[in-house]
């Protein structure tokens, strides 16, 4: 079996610049989503996670930011190298583009500010893109073609997606509270995040990754299962694959959306898979749901967790708000973090988990 | 791997293993509609659905008695799909819903996401297996190939790929192909090929 080690890229969200910003955010527990007064259809004050100082074309401007933050973080030699991919985890992408193609400005910006060999391939799979892409990345470098896979999560905040989750009446007129019995509905909010899956481990801080899978609910397009089922499927799938165990996991970070019907599916899963009481969080009171950067960053969040054998608290949780008990984390505390499950659920009845360890 | 069937949906008509089923007359406007009717379909949410959701559900419908037995299709029939322009159709109607008409549509912004075809798959056969959606540029036969091999890597037994496009110019067209764990190799020149042949038709 092959082993790929899973690198920091850089991080841009509502909490910050960089990786530091983000360790320090949630080392105190500071939130990016605030209130943004006439956000809604209808001028609703909703919580959004938005980033600061975005100029014109926001998702552009993002992603060049980004980029140029990569590169202080890693080498010309792997961004250019033929033996380098760019995987890209994006739902809108430049959703402004439109009618025209809103993907086009990804490949234009990769190329110009990466001069990355290869064309990047996307996938657009709703909420569950980003960990699918880590999981797809992993495949890549399997084939022996490419030595590092540089894994993009990006998307923006836009009306588009505010009405359209308005829509659904899934927003929260406070900032969400995931897995707590006065929860409403999500925060959206917006980010990019770069990580690198390697075959080398190099000097820089990495984990390792174990590996993962994804599933459908076949149940709704746009409501979670009521029995969990599918997102039981994909985790007892990755725990097949990497041949580890529910009580071998020392953090769960779930996808935890605020909803009530999400998190409530969650709780059933992670209790018919035995990971009730597991440490578990969700970050989505930290930064929002990020939509296609949700996996990516929250995977970064993790990466962190092991880093500095952090468990970091639930923010905005305080009591329990599902029908199915759930350790979900109060404090941050210290503890020695050897496996991580990461999951993720999205509309269209997806499902996605992956498994990082500590690298030794 | 080894290609079972292949099936093709476009405003000509719905092919099935390079044969036309099903011809739609040059002035049928819903041709989407006319094919589900002569498929004697009996399936009432596909009215609700969107022409990517739609068109991939005709072309699977085709495909359906060549799904071999002896597979697990609940839990490894794995869909790999793709296309160029996502959901900008119903990206389209959507905004337009609370631009121009007064209210954001929930029934429109659940299809603005391209996967959604997957959703309806799944729902409509059980399938708990893997799903993912890519975009490409075009139709990429070798990308394909390498997603099948990673899928038969990780344990599963049948793929149903697909490219599904419903562009704002342009013509609509959905190429579904399924292919089983089982045989030693497929070139993507053959998968091209296959594809050219329903475009020319």
């Amino acid at each position: 079996m092959n082993q790929f080690y899973l690198k920091y890229g850089t991080i841009i969200s509502s909490l910050g610049i960089g990786i530091d910003e983000h360790l320090s955010a949630f080392n105190t527990n500071i939130s990016g989503v605030q209130k943004m007064d006439g956000s809604g259809f209808n001028k609703e004050n909703w919580f959004l996670g938005k980033i600061e100082g975005l100029q014109g074309n926001r998702f552009e401007d993002l992603l060049r930011k980004s980029c140029k933050e990569l590169i202080k973080n890693t080498t010309v030699e792997l961004l250019t190298s033929d033996r380098t991919l760019v995987i890209v985890s994006s739902t809108k992408a430049d959703i402004d583009a439109l009618p025209n193609d809103m993907f086009q400005s990804t490949r234009d910006i990769l190329k110009t500010s990466l001069a990355i060999a290869h064309k990047p391939i996307i996938i657009s799979n709703a909420c569950i893109s980003g960990v699918l892409a880590i999981n797809t990345a992993a495949e890549y470098l399997a084939t022996n073609r490419y030595d590092d896979i540089i894994i993009i999560g990006i998307d923006v905040l836009s009306d588009f997606v505010v009405f359209g989750f308005q829509s659904l009446f899934a927003m929260s007129d406070e900032r969400a509270k995931p897995f707590d019995a006065a929860r409403k509905g999500i925060s959206l909010g917006e980010a990019c995040g770069i990580v690198i899956l390697s075959t080398k481990k190099g000097p820089e801080f990495s984990v390792e990754y174990c590996g993962g899978a994804s599933s459908n609910d076949a149940n709704h397009i746009s409501g979670p299962s009521r029995t969990g089922e599918g997102l039981v499927r994909a985790v007892e799938r990755t725990f097949e694959r990497t041949g580890l165990k529910a009580d071998t996991i020392d953090f769960v970070s779930a996808h935890g959306t605020g909803t009530l019907y999400n998190d409530e599916m969650e709780s059933i899963a992670f209790n018919r898979l035995g990971l009730n009481t597991v440490p578990l969080n969700s970050m989505k009171a930290y930064f929002g749901h990020t939509l296609g950067a949700a996996g990516v960053i929250e995977v970064m969040m993790c990466m962190l967790s092991i880093e500095h054998s952090t468990l970091f608290k639930s923010l905005e949780y305080t009591n329990q708000g599902t029908s199915s008990a759930l350790n979900v984390i109060e404090k941050n505390s210290q503890l020695p973090i050897n496996l991580v499950l990461k999951t993720a659920s999205g509309f269209g009845g997806g499902n996605a988990a992956l498994i990082l360890k500590k690298a030794v | 791997m080894k290609l079972i069937a292949h099936s093709y949906i476009s405003s000509k008509g719905a092919y099935l293993n390079g044969n036309r089923v099903i011809a739609c007359d040059k002035m049928e406007e819903n041709f989407l509609k006319y094919i589900y009717t002569e498929l004697r379909s009996d399936y009432p949410k596909f009215y609700k659905m969107d022409n990517l959701s739609k068109m991939a559900f005709l072309a699977d419908r085709l495909l359906q008695d060549f799904i071999p037995e002896n597979k697990d299709q609940e839990n490894k029939l794995n869909l790999i799909m793709a296309n160029a322009s996502s959901s900008v159709k119903t990206d389209l109607k959507f905004i337009d819903s609370y631009s121009n008409l007064g209210n954001p549509s929930p029934s429109l912004f659940v299809y603005t996401l391209p996967n959604i075809l997957n959703g309806e798959l799944a729902i409509r056969h059980k399938w708990y297996g893997e799903n993912s959606f890519f975009i490409l540029e075009f139709f990429d036969a070798e990308f394909f190939i390498d997603q099948i091999q990673f899928s038969f890597n990780r344990g599963n037994e049948l793929c149903i790929c697909g490219w599904i496009e419903s562009p704002v110019a342009g013509n609509e067209e959905c190429f579904l192909f399924l292919v089983s764990n089982e045989g030693e190799s497929l070139s993507p020149e053959s998968i091209m090929d296959i594809l050219n042949g329903y475009r020319n038709e």
